[in-house]
């Protein structure tokens, strides 16, 4: 009879060597639906060659300020791919989910790929924009996100300001005035980028629509070339997406060799193929050779040569009180 | 135009035969004024022309403004409802992320939003009557009682930690603890639960309360612990096909409840495995099979916290149906050496059908601190109980919902289940006469009960039976032990009528 109920016991306790199935979250910005989807099938094709192991990767996609946000109040991303640094910045700041450092642990400061900010406009061009002045015109209508919320716009922001301020000899007065004039012409604010391409797309509003250069052939995809085209301006900002492992989270959900082999994949040429697919502009340069046709060479300045970095930009232009808070008034 | 044109030349004819009635003119007069009219018509011709251009010009001003007003004005339409989707958006947002208040069937439940906090508030409470039939010798024995008066507080913190609280204002002797405990669940299949809780051994006892078929479990329940303070790994596997909990606790008697501290050296060990094999497959008649089985293990230091309760007595002591005790222990008896329990159980719930089955063996090493005797008992204890719906709903082993909650406004009037059992209990021959008197104490136990439950919502609940119990031993009339539990129970059979009100939400 003892030893029966010695075997029961070891029965009850052997019930907790119960295996448990390979989940990932990925926690994105708006505009990535598409390639993540993509890419995170020929993810779980690698790691199932690779390991055997079966694995389900969810998808969260929004403005990626709110994204931020959401992983700072708890929602347990394994990793992050936001729309720029400043984000992730602030989930290790203030959650502390992961070391100041992040940026450093993967090559280009952990980020795989990157874009531009270009234009969108209805065929044929009819209010004949070609550059960032053209935007400010008084019978043109402008429809981007809220900087506030949405990564995308920050950076579309941030890339009127670096026309400015090139245009105007970096007089920050006058770049104010130009991107007060711009924001004059903006009759509504998304919270994020694909909002504003329904809103641009589908619901016919604006004439130019300020689109991550991967949202803007995305359009072009979905809704026909005979609808819109893609004005590529003579400048524009070189946007890094970065991507990073939220550590405390995957500590705790047993995924830290998966989620840091899941950023590390985004690096290999399928990674970067997939990348280049979804218009987003490969690291690779091989890889970056061969879609060359897909991206248009323009000038890119980048955040920390003209702003001083995202902390500052942040600070500057998007913080409470900021510049965006005084030159923007909601129509 | 054309009409002012012909207007034009109407009068110019006019005016030419008007000339030629005239006198007889020089014919260069005649031709100056042939050319001179000639320009009058140009010239008008000309105004006319103008004031055509500028007119189409005026025209063409004024299509263009309405056009761009009614573009700017689409655009306004357009911009205007698109601003109303996204208030709709975020109004729908913020409304996700507000706090859920419900009150309903299932009790007051407060959540946050994301369900990582959770606060429920429910309650039962139970009003029993027992009346007991040819027990002359028994005095004051029939009465109305509150059984149980218990608010539960439970809920989920940070979304994997839940707690339960659970007092009892019912006892004569005063509020109760006997729920209280945190339980951290990082899958449903690996839990680990602290505090004051059931431990897991017995089926008919593991079932809540208030889903139990009669007021009082049976004869097999005496031989199992009720709730003790410890810690316990625990899961359920695929949904509960497969159920385990092993866990350490201070360790109490049969039927005791913890009272909430116990020191001593040697601690209970605990574990059950309960399996439901068809739970998720498609074979519905088989998917209400549960079996199991569930042991305790306690090397026991000399006390008699380790005796069985004393409820329905002064000394430790097994109780009948009726909550009177028909067998006790010396009180020179104390708990020595090794308490172990084994019992397998089982159940199977098909459509209205619920049986329910277990066997229980308690082998209890006990001590005569007078005589200095020790011994080890091996009492053992089953049951099997059955019931049948009569209105068509499913049995569970976690109550009944009533397809027609009772309204007599539409002739409705719940559910209504008809329940039986058996059940017997024997106490080792070894525990007499030294450790318990043979004259009062039972050596054995069989109770039959038959009943009926009407449940008429999910909340309220009616109960009515009657159970028979007959003993084994005891029962002698002489002596100071014969006015008093358990002689003067053993003496006839136990007959007793029960009633109860439930509210439970």
């Amino acid at each position: 009879m003892k030893t029966l109920l010695k075997i029961l016991l070891v029965l009850a306790f052997a019930g907790a060597a119960h295996a448990k199935e390979i989940k990932l979250l990925n926690v994105s910005y708006d505009p990535t639906r598409e390639l993540y989807t993509e890419y995170n099938t020929a993810f779980a094709k690698y790691w199932k060659g690779k390991t055997g192991d079966d694995i389900t990767i969810s998808q969260s996609h929004g403005g990626s300020g709110k994204q931020a946000q959401s992983v700072i109040n708890g929602l347990e991303a394994d990793v992050v791919t936001l729309a720029l640094a400043y984000d992730i910045d602030a989930i290790a700041q203030q959650a502390k989910l992961l070391p100041a450092d992040w940026q450093k642990r993967l090559s280009n400061d952990s980020t795989p790929y990157t874009s531009t900010i270009v234009f969108l406009v209805r065929k044929g061009n009819p209010k004949g924009i070609k550059d960032w002045d053209d935007l400010v015109k008084k019978n043109v209508t402008v429809v981007v996100p809220n900087p506030k919320t949405s990564g995308g716009a920050r950076w579309a922001y941030l890339a009127a300001y670096a026309y400015a301020l090139e245009t105007f000899g970096h007089d920050d007065a006058q770049a104010k005035s130009f991107i007060t004039k711009l924001y004059k012409n903006v009759p509504i604010l998304d919270s994020g980028a694909r909002g504003s391409t329904i809103t641009f797309a589908q619901r016919g509003i604006g004439d130019v629509l300020l689109a991550w250069e991967n949202e803007a052939h995305l359009a072009i995809k979905e809704f026909g070339a005979d609808k819109f085209e893609i004005i590529t301006p003579p400048l524009s900002i070189l946007a890094e997406p970065p991507v990073a492992v939220v550590d405390k989270n995957v500590k705790r959900h047993g995924t830290t060799e998966v989620a840091k082999a899941y950023l590390d994949y985004l690096y290999s040429d399928e990674g970067q193929e997939i990348a280049a697919k979804n218009f987003y502009r490969p690291r690779n340069e091989t890889i970056a050779a061969k879609y060359a046709a897909n991206f248009t060479q323009l000038k890119l300045v980048t955040v920390d040569q003209e702003f001083g970095g995202w902390a500052k930009a942040q600070q500057t232009h998007f913080a409470d009180g900021g510049t965006f808070d005084q030159i923007f008034q909601p129509q | 135009m054309k009409k002012n044109k012909l207007w034009l030349a109407t009068l110019l004819g006019a005016q030419l035969a008007f000339n030629s009635l005239g006198a007889d003119n020089a014919d260069t007069n005649r031709n100056s004024d042939i050319e001179a009219l000639k320009q009058q018509i140009n010239a008008l011709s000309q105004k006319v022309e103008a004031l055509e251009t500028q007119q189409a010009a005026n025209q063409r001003t004024v299509t263009n403004a309405a056009n761009d007003q009614i573009q700017a004005l689409d655009q306004k339409v357009r911009v205007l409802a698109r601003e109303r989707e996204l208030d709709q958006d975020a109004a729908a947002a913020t409304a996700k992320a507000a706090p859920k208040l419900s009150v309903g069937s299932s009790g007051f439940i407060a959540s946050s939003a994301d369900s990582n906090f959770v606060f429920k508030l429910n309650g039962v409470l139970q009003v029993d009557s027992r009346t007991f039939f040819n027990d002359s010798a028994i005095k004051s024995n029939d009465g109305i009682l509150l059984r149980r008066a218990r608010p539960i507080f439970q809920g989920t913190l940070y979304r994997d930690f839940d707690f339960k609280f659970t007092p009892d204002f019912a006892p004569s002797s005063g509020p109760t603890i006997f729920d209280a405990y945190g339980n951290y669940r990082y899958e449903p299949w690996l839990q680990l639960r602290t505090g004051k809780f059931k431990t897991p051994e017995g089926l008919e006892q593991l079932q809540e309360d208030v889903n139990i078929s009669f007021n009082e479990r049976s004869l097999a329940t005496d031989l199992v612990p009720n709730r003790d303070v410890g810690l316990q790994l625990w899961g359920d596997i695929d949904g509960g096909v497969l159920s385990y909990a092993a866990g350490i606790f201070n360790g109490v008697g049969d039927e005791q409840n913890s009272s909430n501290a116990a020191y001593e050296n040697e601690v209970e060990f605990a574990g059950r495995v309960f399996t439901q094999p068809f739970k998720n497959s498609d074979i519905t008649a088989l998917q209400g099979l549960g079996f199991g089985v569930a042991g305790t293990s306690q090397n026991g230091t000399s006390n008699t916290k380790d005796l069985p309760s004393t409820t329905g007595g002064t000394s430790p002591g097994y109780t009948t149906d009726g909550q009177q005790q028909f067998f006790a222990y010396r009180t020179n008896a104390v708990a020595s050496g090794e308490h172990w329990r084994l019992s397998p159980q089982a159940y199977y719930y098909y459509g209205p059908l619920s049986l329910l089955g277990e066997y229980a063996i308690s082998d209890q090493g006990v001590r005569n601190t007078t005589t200095k005797a020790n011994a080890d008992l091996h009492n053992t204890a089953w049951e099997i109980s059955g019931g049948w719906i009569l209105t068509g709903e499913n049995a569970s082993f976690s109550g009944v919902t009533p397809l027609h909650p009772f309204d007599l406004h539409n002739g409705q009037w719940g559910a209504f289940q008809v329940v039986a059992r058996y059940a017997e209990l024997n106490i080792d021959d070894a525990a007499f006469p030294v450790f318990a008197n043979p004259a009062y104490s039972a050596s054995a136990a069989q109770a039959w009960s038959a009943g009926l439950n009407w449940y008429l919502n999910k909340n309220i609940r009616l109960n009515a039976s009657f159970s028979h119990t007959t003993f084994t031993g005891g029962g002698t009339t002489t002596g100071s032990g014969a006015t008093s539990a358990p002689g003067v129970v053993t003496r006839q059979p136990e007959n007793v009528f029960f009633t109860r009100i439930q509210l439970a939400f």
